[in-house]
C-alpha cells in the first residue's frame, strides 16, 4: 500500500479569518488517521492562474471520524491567492501525508512550544496530539506571537487545550509586548536542559530559538520551510545547508529538524 | 482485448513505453512510496558522476509559466554509492533500469560505464550529453565528433545498449544525432532542457544562483516534438521522446512524430502518479482507435 496518496478532496468548510488568512477543512482524505503533527500536505490549486507547482501546507488539525483534514493559510503569492478563491464544495487535489513530523518528547519533561505567524498550525496540532496522548497539560507551554492582535488566529481553539498559553504581539496590541523569544524569557522560569523546545515560524523567531537553545543547552525541534516544487524528494529543489556539510531536502528529511542541524 | 503496450529497444523488451526521466525521479526510492515501480516501463536514474556532487546552492529551481527552470548542478551520490545502494534497491522491481551517466571528459564516461558493465541490473546506460548546468557539459553536446567518439569508447566497455541523450541547445540536432548513431548508440533520447532564465524584478537578481537554468515542462513540448520529428527522419535507431509530457495525448503526439518510448520528467513533480494514469489512458485510446499494438502508431504523422 502506498505511503503517500494523491486524492481529490472536497472543501467541506471554508472560513475567512481576516488579514488574508483562511481556514479550510478538506475531506475525505484516506490517510487522515496516520498523519503526525509536523507533517504537511501538498495542494494543487484550482485553476492554474499561472501556478504550476503544488503548494505545501502544514496540517492544523485532523478529524479521524470523518477523515477530514484542516489547514490554515495566509495569502502570500500566486498559489495561496488561487487557493483563497476555493469555495465550499470545490474539489481540491491533495497529496500526503508528507515529511517527517515532530518526534514526541518524554512525558516527564516540560515542552516549550513557540510559534509565530503562520508557523502556528503545526504547533497547535502538536499540542493537541500531546494532550490526546495523555501528556500533562501543565507541562506544556505554548508561546504564540504575531505582529499585531489581528494576526493571531484561532485563539479560542488554542485556549481550549487547557495548556499554559502566553500570547505576544510585536506592537503590544494583545498580550505580552515583544517577540516570542522575549515572551519566553520573561514568562518562563527555569529555562534549562530539562525542557525541550518546539518552534515554527518566521526566520527571525527560529534564529532566536536556535540561540536560546544553544545558550541554555536545551534540545529542541524546529519546523522549516523552503519553496517545494515536488514535496516528495525527487526534484532536489527544497534544499537547505546542513551544519555538518552538504544539503538536506526539507520535504523529505524535514521539515522538522533538531535544533542546530540546519544552518539558518 | 487490451492493446499491447510492450515495446522493444535494441532487443530489450519493456513492459510499456512509459519511463521516468533522469533527474526527476531520483533513484526510484521516493516514487516507490507513491506507486509500484513495476508498473512503469523503466526508470532512468539521476545522472551519476565519478565522484559524489552536492550541486549548486539554493535557490536552484524556479517556477515559470507552464514549467520550471532548474540548475541542480548534477547533485548525485557518485558511481560507488549508486552501485552499492541505489542499484540494489531497484533490483526488486520488474522494470527496466537505465542509468544516466554524466562526465566532464570522455574518459569519465568510460570509467563510469565500465563499472556499470559488471552489474546486469543496469540494463542500459543513457549518456547525458546535454547538461547545461555544469562546465564542459555543453562541449560534448554541441560537438558531433566528440559525441561520436564518446559513444564509441563507451560501447567498447559497456556491451548492453547505450542511449545518447541529446541537448536541444544546438543549431542542428540531426548532426549530433547522426554522429551518435555512427558512434554506435543503440537509441537516442531527446530532449534535455533548454537554457533559460527567470528574473526577480524586486531584487534585480536571477531567480537561480546559477543565473541560468534548464527549462522543462509543458512549455518545451512543441520544441521537443519538432526535434523528435526532425531526428526521426535523419536516423534509423529508435528514439525516446522527452519534453513536457503530462498526459496520454502528449505521448501519442510523440509517438506519431517517431518516438518508440517516452520519458516523463517535470510532470512527476506536480503529479507523481502521472505514468500510471498515462498507461491506463493509453490503453483506452488504442482500444478506442482499434490499434492492437502501440508500435502501430510510431511515425504515423501525416505531414503536409
Ligand atoms: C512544509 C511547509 C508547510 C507550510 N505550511 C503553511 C501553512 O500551514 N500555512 C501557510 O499559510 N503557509 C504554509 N506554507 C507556505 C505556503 O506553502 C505558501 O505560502 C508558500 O509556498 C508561498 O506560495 P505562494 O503561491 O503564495 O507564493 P509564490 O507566488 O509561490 O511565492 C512568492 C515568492 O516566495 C518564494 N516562495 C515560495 N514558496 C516558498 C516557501 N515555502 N518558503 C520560502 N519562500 C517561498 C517564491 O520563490 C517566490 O519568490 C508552508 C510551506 C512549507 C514548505
Ligand atoms: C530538476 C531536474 C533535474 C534534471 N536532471 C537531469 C539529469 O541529471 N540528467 C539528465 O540527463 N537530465 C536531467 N533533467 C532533464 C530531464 O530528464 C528531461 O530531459 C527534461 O526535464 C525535459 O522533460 P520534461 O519536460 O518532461 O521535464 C532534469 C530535469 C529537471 C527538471
Ligand atoms: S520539494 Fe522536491 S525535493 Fe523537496
Amino acid at each position: 500500500m502506498s505511503k503517500i496518496v494523491i486524492e481529490t478532496t472536497e472543501v467541506l468548510k471554508k472560513r475567512d479569518l481576516g488579514q488574508n488568512c483562511f481556514h479550510l477543512i478538506l475531506g475525505t482524505f484516506s490517510k487522515t488517521k496516520s498523519i503526525k503533527p509536523g507533517q504537511f500536505i501538498h495542494i494543487k490549486t484550482i485553476n492554474g492562474g499561472g501556478v504550476f507547482f503544488r503548494r505545501a501546507f502544514s496540517i492544523f488539525d485532523i478529524n479521524p471520524k470523518e477523515n477530514s483534514i484542516e489547514i490554515l493559510f495566509k495569502v502570500f503569492g500566486r498559489g495561496t491567492a488561487e487557493l483563497s478563491k476555493a469555495q465550499k464544495g470545490d474539489k481540491i487535489n491533495v497529496m500526503g501525508p508528507l515529511g517527517n513530523g515532530f518526534t514526541l518528547p518524554s512525558k516527564k519533561i516540560t515542552s516549550i512550544i513557540a510559534g509565530g505567524g503562520i508557523g502556528m498550525p503545526p504547533l497547535y496540532f502538536l499540542a493537541k496530539y500531546m494532550i490526546e496522548k495523555g501528556y500533562n497539560s501543565e507541562k506544556i507551554w505554548f508561546f504564540y506571537g504575531g505582529k499585531t492582535k489581528n494576526e493571531l488566529m484561532e485563539l479560542s481553539k488554542i485556549k481550549k487545550l487547557g495548556i499554559n498559553l502566553v500570547i505576544s504581539t510585536d506592537d503590544g496590541s494583545y498580550g505580552f509586548k515583544g517577540f516570542v523569544s522575549q515572551a519566553i524569557n520573561d514568562n518562563f522560569d527555569g529555562l534549562n536542559g530539562q525542557n525541550i523546545l518546539f518552534a515554527c515560524g518566521p526566520l527571525g523567531l527560529l534564529k532566536a530559538i536556535d540561540q536560546m537553545a544553544l545558550r541554555e543547552k536545551m534540545s529542541g525541534q524546529i519546523s522549516l520551510e523552503a519553496p517545494m516544487p515536488c514535496g516528495i524528494g525527487i526534484c532536489l529543489g527544497c534544499i537547505l545547508p546542513l551544519r555538518e556539510g552538504g544539503y538536506t531536502r526539507v520535504c523529505r528529511e524535514g521539515p522538522v529538524y533538531k535544533i542546530g542541524e540546519v544552518i539558518l | 482485448m487490451t492493446p499491447d503496450l510492450s515495446i522493444e529497444i535494441a532487443g530489450m523488451k519493456f513492459n510499456n513505453p512509459i519511463l521516468t526521466a533522469s533527474g526527476t525521479c531520483g533513484y526510484g526510492e521516493e516514487l516507490a512510496d507513491v506507486f509500484d515501480l513495476s508498473h512503469i516501463g523503466g526508470i532512468v536514474t539521476k545522472s551519476i558522476t565519478v565522484k559524489p556532487r552536492e550541486g549548486h546552492p539554493p535557490p536552484r529551481t524556479a517556477e515559470t509559466d507552464s514549467g520550471m527552470l532548474n540548475a541542480i548542478g548534477l547533485a548525485n551520490v557518485g558511481v560507488d554509492r549508486f552501485i552499492a545502494e541505489k542499484l540494489r534497491f531497484l533490483e526488486k522491481f520488474d522494470t527496466r533500469v537505465i542509468v544516466n551517466v554524466a562526465g566532464s571528459t570522455t574518459q569519465e564516461y568510460v570509467d563510469i560505464c565500465s563499472r556499470l558493465a559488471d552489474y546486469p541490473r543496469a540494463d542500459m546506460v543513457e549518456l547525458n550529453f546535454s547538461c547545461p548546468n555544469v562546465q564542459h557539459g555543453m562541449a560534448v553536446a554541441t560537438n558531433p565528433s566528440l559525441a561520436e567518439n564518446t559513444v564509441k569508447e563507451v560501447t567498447r566497455v559497456f556491451s548492453r545498449p547505450v542511449i545518447a541523450k541529446l541537448s536541444p541547445n544546438v543549431t542542428d540536432i540531426t548532426e549530433i544525432a547522426r554522429a551518435c548513431e555512427n558512434g554506435g548508440a543503440s537509441a537516442l533520447s531527446l530532449i534535455n532542457t533548454l537554457v533559460g532564465m527567470a528574473v526577480d524584478i524586486e531584487t534585480f537578481r536571477p531567480r537561480l544562483t546559477n543565473n541560468t537554468g534548464g527549462l522543462s515542462g509543458p512549455a518545451i513540448k512543441p520544441v521537443a516534438l519538432a526535434m523528435v520529428h526532425k531526428v526521426y527522419k535523419a536516423v534509423r535507431i529508435p528514439l525516446i521522446g522527452i519534453g513536457g509530457i503530462s498526459n496520454y495525448r502528449d505521448v501519442v503526439e510523440f509517438f506519431l512524430c517517431g518516438a518508440r518510448a517516452v520519458q516523463i520528467g517535470t510532470a512527476l513533480f506536480v503529479q507523481p502518479d502521472t505514468p500510471i494514469q498515462i498507461i491506463k489512458d493509453l490503453k483506452n485510446y488504442l482500444s478506442k482507435n482499434k490499434f492492437k499494438n502501440i508500435n502501430e502508431i510510431v511515425g504515423q504523422l501525416r505531414i503536409y
